[in-house]
């Protein structure tokens, strides 16, 4: 059966060559059509599964609440006083624009935030800016409250007095790039007068994607220019370039376009583009470009060889189906395994890829020995009549090789061993913040907020208890004054800071009463008094309705999940220690969810490299019809992998959802050289070729295809010169797992096959 | 036919009928010289969860004396407020927190702040002057097959105020406010009031009121319950002294 099938397209493609081009043409532009359908999603929260227990504690309380991570708006100049009255009437714009994007819940500035003052002793609230025009005396009588108010400068102000804090509260987690676009567009006009700093969790989320997709595609081009200048050194023909190329970015609009039309009939969002998608064509040209090197480099062989075209053709398509075959189907088969992911997208991500792949292998079956075939190629011209530079290079580096098999072997079986070390020193940790490379625009603003403002970040405790009970508010304000010694945090505000200002107030504002009153009916009071001249919704994020539940938010710098988890169990901890008779607690918040998240995907993402290695285990069991030959495949991928985790904990190099993410695609870039490997090996057993030559002869034919497709793939190594961390491992992770499985292949592999090659020239033959 | 004569009747009467004199028509309606009653204040947030208060008030002229105490919950009984309106001042307006034994002016300077908690804000309860505003009668209309002037008010340049304008359902013949909408400085539609009377000794009595926020999809139902009218209260009365003692 798989004889007919690859006979009836050999004949087709070399038969039928011109109609074949058309027929495959036509038909991959039918399908890449669909890319008019692809529905873009940049908003990473989308992405994030709602069924984590951290996640849904923090649904609660936005539902209940309102969303507590802030966009922060800081603008000032260094070194001047931001308290005046122009810089004050630009807040009080800035404020109002802000209120107005529609995905704006609040906006918290000096023009929106109430004083209390103690007027006859009574409860006065009132604007702290009543309107946009101060005069000086207002500007000073405003700074001067500020100035003994420190628990409200603090979210408003720099510690210098420089710059002034705008928070935006949004209305959700819907449009994040859209806030952060009508942001930039409101904030423009200004920035000739002020300098901006923006931050917060939302604006972080919100620009990344954007930024990625910016510089994705300006990486990618430098990668395709540098792939395409590698290919022409080495194939010295511009047309076989342009034929290896053609084979590219036909399977990736066909990949794209199935994208589209999956999405357009089944408006799943698992099939929308998001950001982690956009690696998706970085990857589908590894595996596209590798089809395509090993057809043109092994057709130039035999072309050199037999001096015929179709001749030359045939042997190289009858040798190349199989393994070509195979290697889509298994690295298709190591993509599909994604769809265990914890991040819906991924689903989209492993079936879309896979689709690709398998455009890629049809393409490299049919329409690249088509093409070949109309192509009238010159037997003197010397990219087929001499042998390249990495050919030359290659057959003596399988010379030295295969004279010391057992030290190659051991050698490389020793590094793997040492580095294996290193995973248990794997360190499991996102900082949002080491997203982004020093000096980059968005790392400084944030440290800037965390410096100089209330911080980017925030941690937040749900209490539930009765929150008019003097008891329970004393403990809140104890947990508070704890959480304060954080030397990452930077303010804490709940209701309990709103009743100690009140109780003040209406003491006459002696600092003696600024504590919670020693009775509920004095609490009440307060409450009561204040409802006299504030507004019903002023508490609505620090308490709910029934005075049941509240928040305690920690306003703090941006710190790694595990930070937040030290910080998270030993509030806890200091929790039990003053007793929660009266009242439980939960922590939440954005980072919380985080590391929830972190640890599902590398979980998740360590299941599917395990799960696809068992597959393709089997799948070269089947074809290659010996599990030995399973076995052997999959030896190169295991120790990349393991020398990829291990170096990570060697280097201490964080594992995070991201690096987790792309060390999956080391799968899908690297099975193909072992497969290739076995099946040329299994080839010569069948062709009677001796022990002496076999593996030489191996390490001739695969080596070279192996090693051009490694250094044409290096271009994408043009990734590590991102500003955006999650792209430099990416880069560096391709760069990696290029060398790493071919050296794999090349010293591991060949030298183990050569030990065993008696009984596997056996297997071979059988 | 009834209704078309009804439609005529109104159209006629609007003939010739200013917003000015509208206004002033609402204003000399014969009210009760003082009051007694109990309200039933209820507070619902945009979830809908709610939030109520039982409170007994005492008015004279119109509302421009009052003691109110709040009778639950428990926690906030004993709790009174006192307001005296004055022409050429400030309102006066005292507190009593009986927790914290102490009597508490409280100043009116923002019109716009709310009313103990509620939808409803002082502005909200005070008279619109025929100075402060220009009022147009700008259509007519029924409600629950009551004829009704539709009247708009616009307030003057010098009025601070959180309101662009509002219209008012006002009854034809009875000049009773039965509806109103409020909207705010950007000209969106900010409140909506829904007042509902009862005859009590010849006097159209207001027996409750319903405010919706749209803006914030927070409302306020204020009904009141046990009227005692003409009972000849004192001036003396409005006095910080009686804060402390709760009326039977």
């Amino acid at each position: 059966m798989t004889h007919k099938l690859k006979s009836w397209a050999l004949n087709q493609a070399i038969e039928h060559s011109r109609r074949t081009v058309i027929l495959v043409l036509l038909i991959t532009a039918f399908i890449g059509s669909g890319v008019r359908f692809i529905f873009l999603d940049d908003n990473i929260m989308n992405m994030l599964p709602k069924d984590i227990d951290s996640r849904r504690i923090w649904d609660e309380v936005i539902e209940e609440f309102k969303y507590t991570d802030f966009f922060f708006v800081a603008f000032g100049n260094p070194n001047e006083k931001i308290l005046n009255p122009d810089a004050l009437a630009i807040a009080w714009d800035l404020t109002e624009k802000f209120e107005n994007i529609s995905l704006v819940d609040e906006v918290i500035s000096i023009s929106t935030m109430n004083r209390m003052d103690s007027e006859d002793g009574f409860l006065e609230v009132a604007d702290l800016m009543p309107q946009k025009h101060l005069t000086d005396e207002e500007v000073a009588s405003l700074s001067d409250y500020l100035e003994n108010n420190s628990n409200i400068s603090s979210r408003i102000l720099s510690k210098g007095g420089n710059y002034i804090n705008i928070v935006i509260r949004p209305k959700g987690d819907d449009d994040f790039p859209g806030l952060v676009a009508a942001v930039n567009e409101i904030t423009a006009p200004y920035q000739n007068q002020y300098e901006f700093n923006f931050g917060g969790q939302p604006h972080l989320t919100g620009a990344i994607p954007e930024l990625i997709k910016t510089e994705t595609q300006q990486l990618m081009l430098l990668g395709l220019f540098i792939m395409a200048t590698i290919l022409l050194i080495n194939l010295r023909s511009l047309p076989a370039v342009g034929m290896v190329l053609s084979v590219i970015f036909l399977s990736a609009l066909a990949m794209m376009g199935f994208m589209g039309w999956v999405y357009y009939f089944t408006e799943t969002p698992r099939f929308s583009f998001s950001m982690v998608n956009t690696s998706m064509p970085i990857v589908l040209l590894t595996i596209a470009n590798s089809d395509g090197v090993h057809i043109i480099s092994r057709f130039f062989r035999e072309a050199r060889k037999y001096k015929d075209v179709k001749k030359a053709l045939t042997m190289t398509m009858n040798q190349l189906m199989l393994p070509v075959f195979l290697t889509s189907l298994t690295t298709t088969a190591a993509f599909l395994t994604m769809v265990s992911s914890p991040i819906s997208t991924m689903t989209g991500y492993g079936v879309t890829i896979g689709f690709g792949i398998m455009w890629a292998w049809i393409l490299s079956s049919t329409y690249l020995p088509a093409v070949i075939n109309l192509k009238k190629w010159d037997m003197k011209n010397a990219a087929i009549d001499k042998p390249s530079i990495l050919e030359k290079l290659i057959h003596r580096f399988g010379k030295s090789l295969l004279n010391y098999p057992k030290q190659v072997f051991l050698t490389g079986f020793l590094i793997v061993a040492v580095s294996s070390v290193g995973i248990w020193f794997i360190n499991v940790e996102v900082n949002i913040i080491n997203l982004f490379k020093p000096g980059h625009e968005i790392r400084e603003s944030t440290l800037f907020l965390d410096r100089e403002m209330a911080g980017s970040m925030s941690l937040v405790l749900k209490v539930e208890g009765d929150l008019k009970d003097p008891a329970v508010l004393n403990k809140m304000i104890d947990i508070q004054d704890y959480i304060s010694v954080f030397p990452t945090v930077n303010t804490t505000f709940s209701i309990a800071d709103v009743i100690k200002e009140m109780h003040k107030s209406i003491m006459d504002n002696d600092p003696k009463f600024d504590s919670i009153p020693e009775t509920r009916g004095k609490i009440n009071n307060l409450f009561t008094m204040y409802s006299m001249s504030g507004d019903p919704d002023d508490f609505e994020a620090l308490v709910d309705y029934e005075y049941e539940t509240g928040l305690i938010t920690a306003m703090m710098q941006s710190v790694s999940t595990k930070e937040i988890v030290i910080m998270a169990d030993q509030i806890e901890a200091y929790i039990n220690e003053v007793g929660t008779e009266e009242f439980t607690t939960e922590t939440s918040g954005m980072m919380m969810f985080l590391k929830d998240f972190t640890n599902l995907v590398v979980q998740s993402s360590i299941n599917s490299i395990l799960l696809s290695l068992v597959i393709i285990f089997f799948i070269a069991w089947i074809f290659f019809k010996h599990w030995k030959f399973g076995l052997f495949s999959v030896i190169p991928l295991t120790s990349a992998v393991i020398l990829n985790f291990g170096l990570m904990g060697w280097f201490g190099i964080d594992l995070s959802h991201f690096t987790a993410l792309l060390t999956a695609i080391i799968i899908g870039v690297g099975v193909d050289f072992a497969i290739h490997y076995i099946s040329e090996f299994i080839h010569y057993s069948k062709n009677g070729i001796g022990t002496d030559e076999i593996s030489r002869q191996v390490v001739d034919d695969v080596g070279y295809p192996i090693l051009l497709d490694v250094f044409s793939n290096m271009g994408f190594g043009a990734l590590v010169a991102s500003s955006l961390i999650p792209l430099v491992h990416m880069g560096g992770l391709m760069v990696f797992a290029m060398i790493s499985t071919s050296l794999g292949t090349l010293t591991i592999l060949a030298s183990l096959m050569e030990i065993n090659k008696q009984n596997l020239i056996k297997l071979g033959n059988a | 036919m009834k209704k078309l004569l009804t439609i005529i009747m109104i159209m006629s009467r609007a003939l010739g009928l200013t917003g000015d004199e509208l206004v002033q028509k609402m204003e000399d309606r014969i009210t009760p010289k003082d009051s007694k009653a109990d309200m039933i204040m209820t507070l619902t947030n945009k979830k809908g969860k709610t939030r109520s208060s039982s409170l007994r008030s005492i008015t004279k002229d119109d509302g421009a004396k009052q003691i109110i105490w709040f009778l639950s919950p428990a926690d906030d009984k004993g709790v009174s407020f006192l307001k005296i309106e004055h022409d050429e001042k400030d309102d006066e307006m005292r507190m009593w927190l009986p927790a914290f034994k102490k009597i508490r002016r409280i100043s009116a300077k923002k019109r716009s702040d709310s009313f103990m908690g509620s939808d409803m804000s002082y502005e909200d309860m005070s008279t619109r002057q025929i100075d402060e505003f220009n009022f147009n009668i700008i259509g007519n209309d029924t409600i629950q097959e009551v004829g009704c002037h539709l009247l708009e008010s616009k307030p003057k340049e010098h009025i601070r105020t959180e309101y662009s304008r509002h219209i008012t359902w006002v009854d034809s013949t009875l000049f009773l406010p039965l509806r109103e909408e409020s909207y705010d400085k950007k000209g969106k539609l900010l409140k909506e009031k829904v007042f509902t009377y009862m005859v009590i000794n010849d006097y159209q009595i207001l027996l409750k009121v319903h405010v919706a926020n749209i803006q914030k999809n927070h409302s306020t139902t204020l009904k009141f319950e046990n009227i005692e009218l003409d009972r000849g209260v004192e001036d003396s009365f409005f006095h910080e002294r009686y804060l402390k003692r709760l009326p039977k």
